[in-house]
């Protein structure tokens, strides 16, 4: 599955399983917030994907 | 006649990309490419404004600054919107192309880009208006821009637009009847004949090929084999593969095996179309390593695969990004994967 | 088989005494057609109605159109199959009143596809400029069956009357020197063997519906159960064939079976000297996929085996399933080495690349859409509404909006529209 801060390509081309990831240089990151915070949201970013795996 | 016209940060003077975070900013008149624009018109438009915006802040934030560009729009009592030329730049041409379709359906004036056929924001938008075919090549921006004016001056004038081929605009897809001279009886015959020869012949109707990708059955995760997948360009410090950062036709295969963390150090990026510093600093900010060793350890997911695979999907066209999609399938198969992550920029 | 065409133009239909062909002055007696007509015990009465090209008048709904044609005497049969016996057509001499014909009405709208007005004959403004119908001189035919008649024998009297009419009127040339005369003869082949052999593969009837009771098509045979067959280019120019009864067949006619616009055109060139028009093969669209597996294969084998074939020309008869047998047969023959080139219609009602065709294989890559869903007009009132009618002379009379789907002669789909789609 995919995450992704483009979602229309995604979709247009035909991926069944997105996540909308953050931000285009920092996919799963965030350069603004601190080390702990950012880590907190790339995992729940990741769990997302997972979850949508198991549907 | 007015004009408003949209630039990314770069063709807008702001800079690089390190500029692409920049919220929509105004200027009056013209500015770069959009006094080259005037000169085609011949004198019968201005630029009255300047829209520029950061590539990443318009895709990030889409909806907010076409509101933003719209009331702009507006107050300039514009006759015609122009947005770009974008030629390959992806986010660029997504944004213009979502702007101008929004004019067009919100605001009833024409609008206008460029881009060229790979971008992606062609695809997404070609349906709905006008794309001049800008090509892949920066140095052809004037003569872009003269075929911008020219189709736009049609728009404005409400005349007819003649076939993609003539006009130099991107096929939007749609179908219109027109009565020609020779009967079908006689086309046929022309056109068999032309395919016995071996010569060139225009086929009146193609088919399309988006094929719907079938969805595969859910997984057990506590079992499952998870892979990381990009298309960030994320290799190895010297890029042994030598992975082309845009349009690339190659795809690896690097060791994560024991890694807890990735560390910019150790990697480089291959890929044109973002600016790197934020993957630099911390790679596991678009191959997420440090969160799956995690799930991993916790029992979440069954095994993380000791191997991430790479790409660039910068301005890639889908004869090579389906090939290489297939090839890594069948990788992944052969490795008994039971999923992928697939991160984007 | 050689085939003589004596062709004797006309530029004016009246009525008179008798029939006669002076200069292009055509005369005919009503009277005469008249006891004509009611041969056929179940048409009650009869109306005859003159148009001309740029009059303003409106005729419908149409059951067909056919050219006044008769064959000389010593010839083959008229219409073998339906006014005699089913003897092969193609051979001797026709006389041909050229820019004639004979039209016969509907007295009900056909209903499914072609909804509440069928096909209309339009003969002045938009419409017209599309259609060659709207230049000929007609004589329309306003027939009034018995009521409570079953469907099929109604249009079995129509057709009957209209072929004999067409028949009488050509009659009148017998005696005439042609204006000039054309020969249609194939059997050449010996002579150019270095030239492309191209064949015709046209269907002649859908099983998306069954034919109705003693129907005619060919020959007078109803097609039910028919295999495709070798048909002649002469047999298909010279009566051999009718179109159905059915009205959403996409445009067919039997003017356009005397005038296949293919046909023609491969002859043209077969005069000319550019290739081998080596024959024609008549098929039917399949009701299912394994009477399509069958039929297509037939139709693929005599093209390629029987006639020899270097490239093809198809055309369909319907709508979307027969779109599949057009192009299951064309990809056939790709695989078998024949190139082939296939006229479809748009079946995109939402006027995108992406819906415009039922099929996708990368070797069917030549064809020709005859379009239609972006083709509308708003009709005016005219002068005169010819209707069997006065419920569908209302519905006619206009305004009226009109797809190009029900003008006669702009949907076509024997080849003789001039519409085609454009990608934009």
């Amino acid at each position: 599955m995919q995450i992704t801060a483009a979602l229309p390509v995604a979709k247009m081309v035909g991926a069944n399983r997105l996540v909308l990831g953050n931000g285009i240089v920092h996919v799963v990151g965030d350069a603004k917030v601190s080390a702990e915070d950012e880590k907190k949201l790339r995992r729940k970013l990741v769990e997302q994907a997972l979850a949508a795996m198991q549907k | 006649m007015r004009i408003v016209h949209y630039l990314n940060q770069f063709f807008g003077g702001l800079g690089g990309e390190e500029h692409a975070g920049t919220a929509l900013e105004t200027r009056v008149g013209a500015v770069g490419p959009g006094k080259v624009l005037e000169q085609y018109f011949g004198g019968e438009c201005q630029v009255m404004t300047t829209l520029i915006c950061g590539d990443n802040y318009a895709v990030e934030n889409q909806d907010a600054v076409i509101d933003l560009a719209l009331e702009q729009i507006r107050v300039a009592k514009a006759d015609l919107f122009v947005a770009g030329p974008c030629f390959l730049a992806g986010r660029y041409g997504m944004a213009a192309g979502a702007l101008c379709v929004a004019v067009q359906n919100k605001l009833h004036i024409p609008a206008i880009t460029a881009m060229a056929a790979e971008n992606p924001g062609a695809d997404l938008n070609r349906e709905f208006m006008y794309i001049v075919d800008s090509g892949d090549n920066g140095a052809k921006m004037r003569e872009v821009l003269a075929r911008m004016a020219a189709l736009a001056q049609k728009l404005m004038r409400g005349e007819s637009i003649g076939s993609p081929g003539v006009e130099g605009y991107l096929s939007r897809g749609l179908i219109r009847d027109q009565f020609v001279e020779r009967s079908a009886g006689q086309r046929l015959v022309d056109m068999v004949l032309k395919k016995f020869k071996g010569e060139a012949f225009e086929s009146e109707m193609s088919p399309t090929q988006f094929a719907s990708v079938p969805l595969p059955p859910a997984i057990d995760l506590a079992s499952a084999k998870v892979m990381l997948v990009t298309d960030g360009g994320l290799v190895p410090k010297g890029n042994p593969d030598k992975i082309q950062g845009s349009a690339a036709t190659r795809w690896g295969v690097y060791s994560i095996k024991d890694c807890q963390d990735l560390k910019g150090a150790d990697y480089e990026i291959s890929h044109g179309g973002y600016d790197p510093q934020f993957v630099r600093q911390d790679p596991d900010r678009l191959v997420p390593l440090d969160v799956m060793r995690d799930l991993e350890r916790e029992g979440v997911i069954g095994h993380l695969h000791e191997e991430f695979i790479s790409t660039s999907g910068l301005s890639n066209p889908l004869s090579n990004t389906r090939r290489m999609g297939r090839e890594m399938a069948v990788r992944a198969k052969e490795l008994g994967i039971d999923a992928i992550i697939l991160t984007s920029t | 088989m050689q085939l003589t065409l004596a062709y004797h133009p006309v530029n004016s239909i009246g009525f008179g005494e008798r029939l006669s062909l002076a200069g292009t002055a055509l005369t005919v007696s009503q009277e005469e057609l008249r006891a004509i007509v009611l041969e056929e015990a179940l048409i009650e009465a009869v109306d005859f109605v003159i148009a001309a090209p740029n009059d303003s008048l409106r005729a419908g709904p149409v059951f067909d159109i056919v050219e006044p044609r008769a064959k000389a005497p010593g010839a083959s049969p008229d219409w073998p199959g339906i006014l005699g016996p089913p003897q092969t057509a193609g051979s001797g001499m026709t006389h041909v009143l050229t820019g004639a014909a004979v039209t016969m009405l509907r007295e009900d709208s056909s209903g499914d596809s072609r909804g509440a007005t069928g096909y209309i004959l339009e003969m002045s403004g938009a419409p017209a400029a599309g259609s060659h119908y709207s230049t000929l001189q007609h004589l329309i035919v306003v027939p009034h069956t018995r009521s409570n008649i079953p469907a099929a024998a109604r249009q079995r009297a129509y057709r009957l009357a209209q072929l004999k009419i067409a028949v009488r009127l050509a009659q009148a040339a017998f005696a005439i020197a042609p204006a000039r005369t054309e020969v249609f003869d194939n059997s050449d082949a010996e002579t150019r063997a270095g030239l492309p052999r191209l064949a015709y593969i046209g269907q002649i009837f859908s099983r998306q519906r069954k034919p109705e009771a003693d129907e005619h098509i060919l020959y007078g045979a109803d097609t039910d159960g028919m295999l495709p067959t070798l048909l002649h280019p002469n047999e298909w120019l010279d009566g051999a064939l009718v179109p159905s009864y059915h009205a959403s067949i996409g445009g067919a006619e039997s003017y356009f079976y005397q005038n296949h616009p293919v046909i023609l055109e491969l002859y043209r060139r077969h005069q000319a000297g550019e290739i081998n028009f080596i024959g024609a093969v008549a098929t039917i669209a399949s009701a299912n996929n394994f009477d399509r597996e069958r039929n297509t294969r037939f139709a693929a084998n005599l093209a390629k085996w029987a006639l020899r074939a270097d490239a093809a020309v198809l055309t369909k008869f319907g709508g979307g399933v027969p779109h599949t047998d057009l192009s299951e047969t064309a990809r056939l023959l790709e695989t078998m080495g024949v190139k082939t080139a296939v006229q479809v219609t748009d079946a995109a009602r939402d006027h995108k690349v992406e819906s415009a065709l039922l099929f996708n294989f990368p070797e069917v890559d030549a064809i020709v859409c005859i379009g239609g869903n972006d083709t509308h007009w708003k009709l005016p009132q005219v002068e005169r509404v010819i209707a069997a009618n006065s419920g569908l002379a209302e519905l006619l009379a206009g305004p009226i909006e009109i797809e190009s789907h029900n003008v006669i002669g702009v949907a076509n789909q024997q080849g003789a529209s001039r519409l085609r789609s454009v990608v934009y």
